[in-house]
Protein backbone atom coordinates (compact mmCIF):
# COMPACT_ATOMS: atom_id res chain seq x y z
CA UNK A 1 0.00 0.00 0.00
CA UNK A 2 1.65 3.27 -1.26
CA UNK A 3 0.16 6.49 0.23
CA UNK A 4 -0.49 8.91 -2.24
CA UNK A 5 2.10 12.44 -2.14
CA UNK A 6 2.23 15.62 -3.53
CA UNK A 7 4.37 16.36 -6.46
CA UNK A 8 5.27 18.77 -8.49
CA UNK A 9 6.82 18.17 -11.87
CA UNK A 10 8.80 20.46 -14.66
CA UNK A 11 9.87 19.65 -18.58
CA UNK A 12 11.59 21.27 -21.34
CA UNK A 13 9.99 20.62 -24.76
CA UNK A 14 12.58 20.78 -27.96
CA UNK A 15 12.07 24.21 -29.50
CA UNK A 16 12.01 23.06 -32.77
CA UNK A 17 8.40 21.38 -32.31
CA UNK A 18 5.56 23.94 -34.05
CA UNK A 19 2.61 24.65 -31.88
CA UNK A 20 0.44 21.68 -32.32
CA UNK A 21 3.14 19.66 -31.42
CA UNK A 22 3.97 20.62 -28.30
CA UNK A 23 0.53 20.76 -27.68
CA UNK A 24 -0.29 17.14 -28.17
CA UNK A 25 2.63 16.77 -26.11
CA UNK A 26 1.44 18.07 -23.03
CA UNK A 27 -1.72 16.56 -23.70
CA UNK A 28 0.13 13.02 -23.50
CA UNK A 29 1.94 13.89 -20.47
CA UNK A 30 -1.70 15.04 -18.90
CA UNK A 31 -2.84 11.45 -19.81
CA UNK A 32 0.27 9.44 -18.66
CA UNK A 33 -0.06 10.96 -15.64
CA UNK A 34 -4.32 10.89 -15.13
CA UNK A 35 -3.96 6.94 -16.52
CA UNK A 36 -1.52 5.93 -13.66
CA UNK A 37 -3.75 7.12 -10.93
CA UNK A 38 -2.42 10.44 -10.92
CA UNK A 39 -4.62 13.62 -9.58
CA UNK A 40 -3.65 17.22 -11.24
CA UNK A 41 -4.60 19.89 -9.59
CA UNK A 42 -2.80 22.94 -11.87
CA UNK A 43 -0.49 23.48 -14.58
CA UNK A 44 1.77 26.94 -15.25
CA UNK A 45 2.55 27.16 -18.67
CA UNK A 46 6.07 29.01 -18.76
CA UNK A 47 6.19 29.04 -22.13
CA UNK A 48 9.86 29.90 -24.63
CA UNK A 49 12.76 30.84 -22.77
CA UNK A 50 16.45 31.24 -23.02
CA UNK A 51 18.33 28.46 -21.62
CA UNK A 52 21.42 29.05 -18.95
CA UNK A 53 23.25 27.25 -20.74
CA UNK A 54 23.01 24.50 -24.25
CA UNK A 55 21.06 21.61 -23.83
CA UNK A 56 21.41 19.00 -27.07
CA UNK A 57 22.52 21.78 -29.01
CA UNK A 58 19.07 24.30 -28.47
CA UNK A 59 19.25 27.22 -27.06
CA UNK A 60 15.92 27.43 -26.04
CA UNK A 61 13.30 25.66 -25.13
CA UNK A 62 9.77 24.81 -23.86
CA UNK A 63 8.76 24.67 -20.16
CA UNK A 64 5.82 23.47 -18.36
CA UNK A 65 5.01 22.74 -14.80
CA UNK A 66 2.31 20.14 -13.44
CA UNK A 67 1.38 19.90 -9.97
CA UNK A 68 -0.39 16.63 -9.42
CA UNK A 69 -0.93 13.82 -6.33
CA UNK A 70 -0.48 10.19 -7.31
CA UNK A 71 1.02 7.30 -6.10
CA UNK A 72 4.60 6.19 -5.64
CA UNK A 73 4.40 3.22 -8.06
CA UNK A 74 2.69 5.53 -10.66
CA UNK A 75 5.74 8.07 -10.04
CA UNK A 76 7.71 5.35 -11.38
CA UNK A 77 5.62 5.06 -14.37
CA UNK A 78 5.04 8.17 -15.51
CA UNK A 79 9.09 8.65 -15.33
CA UNK A 80 10.16 5.29 -17.55
CA UNK A 81 7.33 7.02 -20.10
CA UNK A 82 9.54 10.82 -19.93
CA UNK A 83 12.70 8.91 -20.96
CA UNK A 84 11.27 7.30 -23.87
CA UNK A 85 9.40 10.19 -25.03
CA UNK A 86 12.58 11.95 -27.43
CA UNK A 87 10.83 15.42 -27.28
CA UNK A 88 11.14 16.11 -23.87
CA UNK A 89 14.93 17.22 -23.54
CA UNK A 90 15.29 17.67 -18.96
CA UNK A 91 12.83 16.70 -16.55
CA UNK A 92 12.52 17.25 -12.70
CA UNK A 93 10.00 15.55 -10.20
CA UNK A 94 9.43 17.05 -6.64
CA UNK A 95 8.38 15.41 -3.59
CA UNK A 96 6.46 17.76 -1.61
CA UNK A 97 5.73 15.40 1.98
CA UNK A 98 6.27 17.84 5.58
CA UNK A 99 3.47 20.12 6.62
CA UNK A 100 5.10 23.30 5.50
CA UNK A 101 5.97 21.87 1.68
CA UNK A 102 2.81 20.74 1.52
CA UNK A 103 1.11 24.39 2.44
CA UNK A 104 3.80 25.80 -0.23
CA UNK A 105 2.69 23.18 -2.88
CA UNK A 106 -1.20 24.26 -2.15
CA UNK A 107 -0.02 27.73 -2.35
CA UNK A 108 1.75 27.43 -5.47
CA UNK A 109 -1.01 25.48 -7.45
CA UNK A 110 -3.25 27.97 -6.45
CA UNK A 111 -1.32 31.13 -8.06
CA UNK A 112 -1.42 28.69 -11.17
CA UNK A 113 -4.48 27.61 -11.28
CA UNK A 114 -5.39 31.76 -11.65
CA UNK A 115 -2.42 32.42 -13.57
CA UNK A 116 -3.95 29.74 -16.11
CA UNK A 117 -7.67 31.64 -15.84
CA UNK B 1 44.08 44.97 17.81
CA UNK B 2 41.57 43.71 15.00
CA UNK B 3 40.93 46.51 12.43
CA UNK B 4 37.06 47.46 12.88
CA UNK B 5 34.34 46.50 10.15
CA UNK B 6 33.57 49.24 7.74
CA UNK B 7 30.22 47.77 6.81
CA UNK B 8 26.69 46.79 8.49
CA UNK B 9 26.46 43.75 9.93
CA UNK B 10 25.16 40.39 7.79
CA UNK B 11 21.82 39.51 8.21
CA UNK B 12 19.70 36.71 6.51
CA UNK B 13 17.79 38.53 3.60
CA UNK B 14 15.21 35.16 3.79
CA UNK B 15 14.08 35.67 7.08
CA UNK B 16 14.05 39.46 6.84
CA UNK B 17 11.55 38.62 4.37
CA UNK B 18 9.47 36.08 6.61
CA UNK B 19 10.20 33.33 3.25
CA UNK B 20 9.39 29.85 4.74
CA UNK B 21 9.96 28.17 1.41
CA UNK B 22 12.20 28.93 -0.91
CA UNK B 23 11.01 27.42 -4.63
CA UNK B 24 13.85 27.17 -7.19
CA UNK B 25 11.12 28.02 -9.96
CA UNK B 26 11.80 31.54 -8.19
CA UNK B 27 15.28 32.74 -9.99
CA UNK B 28 14.95 36.33 -7.99
CA UNK B 29 15.21 35.41 -4.91
CA UNK B 30 18.04 32.49 -5.44
CA UNK B 31 20.14 35.47 -7.31
CA UNK B 32 20.84 36.97 -3.52
CA UNK B 33 22.71 33.84 -2.85
CA UNK B 34 24.88 33.44 -5.77
CA UNK B 35 27.77 35.44 -7.24
CA UNK B 36 27.95 36.93 -10.44
CA UNK B 37 29.86 33.64 -11.71
CA UNK B 38 26.74 31.91 -10.80
CA UNK B 39 28.35 29.91 -7.96
CA UNK B 40 26.80 29.32 -4.68
CA UNK B 41 27.87 32.04 -1.85
CA UNK B 42 29.00 30.82 1.44
CA UNK B 43 27.11 31.63 4.97
CA UNK B 44 29.72 33.61 6.39
CA UNK B 45 29.47 35.76 2.91
CA UNK B 46 25.70 36.45 2.67
CA UNK B 47 25.04 35.58 6.29
CA UNK B 48 22.00 33.78 5.54
CA UNK B 49 20.84 31.42 8.36
CA UNK B 50 21.40 27.82 8.82
CA UNK B 51 17.84 26.71 7.47
CA UNK B 52 17.44 29.23 5.01
CA UNK B 53 20.88 28.08 3.25
CA UNK B 54 19.51 24.33 3.23
CA UNK B 55 16.97 26.16 1.50
CA UNK B 56 18.41 27.89 -1.13
CA UNK B 57 21.25 25.44 -2.09
CA UNK B 58 18.89 22.84 -2.98
CA UNK B 59 16.81 24.93 -4.87
CA UNK B 60 19.68 26.64 -6.94
CA UNK B 61 20.86 22.81 -7.70
CA UNK B 62 17.48 22.44 -8.72
CA UNK B 63 17.52 25.13 -10.70
CA UNK B 64 20.73 24.47 -12.24
CA UNK B 65 19.49 21.63 -13.26
CA UNK B 66 16.42 22.25 -15.10
CA UNK B 67 18.73 25.17 -16.90
CA UNK B 68 16.97 28.32 -15.24
CA UNK B 69 20.40 28.97 -13.54
CA UNK B 70 24.20 28.57 -14.98
CA UNK B 71 26.65 26.11 -13.33
CA UNK B 72 29.08 28.51 -14.18
CA UNK B 73 29.13 31.40 -16.27
CA UNK B 74 32.61 31.60 -18.44
CA UNK B 75 34.26 34.78 -19.91
CA UNK B 76 33.18 33.25 -23.08
CA UNK B 77 29.85 33.08 -22.71
CA UNK B 78 29.49 36.93 -21.24
CA UNK B 79 31.36 38.18 -23.96
CA UNK B 80 28.89 36.16 -26.53
CA UNK B 81 26.14 37.62 -24.74
CA UNK B 82 27.50 41.38 -25.20
CA UNK B 83 27.33 40.45 -28.18
CA UNK B 84 23.77 39.40 -29.66
CA UNK B 85 23.08 42.52 -28.19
Amino acid sequence: MSRIKHYETMFILKPTLTEEETKAQIDLVKATIEKNGGEISSCDDMGTRQLAYEIQKNKRGYYFVIYFKCTTEGILEIERNYRINENIMRFIFIKYESKKEVAAWTKMSEEAAKKAN
Amino acid sequence: MAERRKYGKKYCKYTEMKIDFIDYKNTDLLKLSMSERGKIMPRRLTGNSKNAQEMVEKAIKRARHMALVPYIVNTQNVTDAAYVK
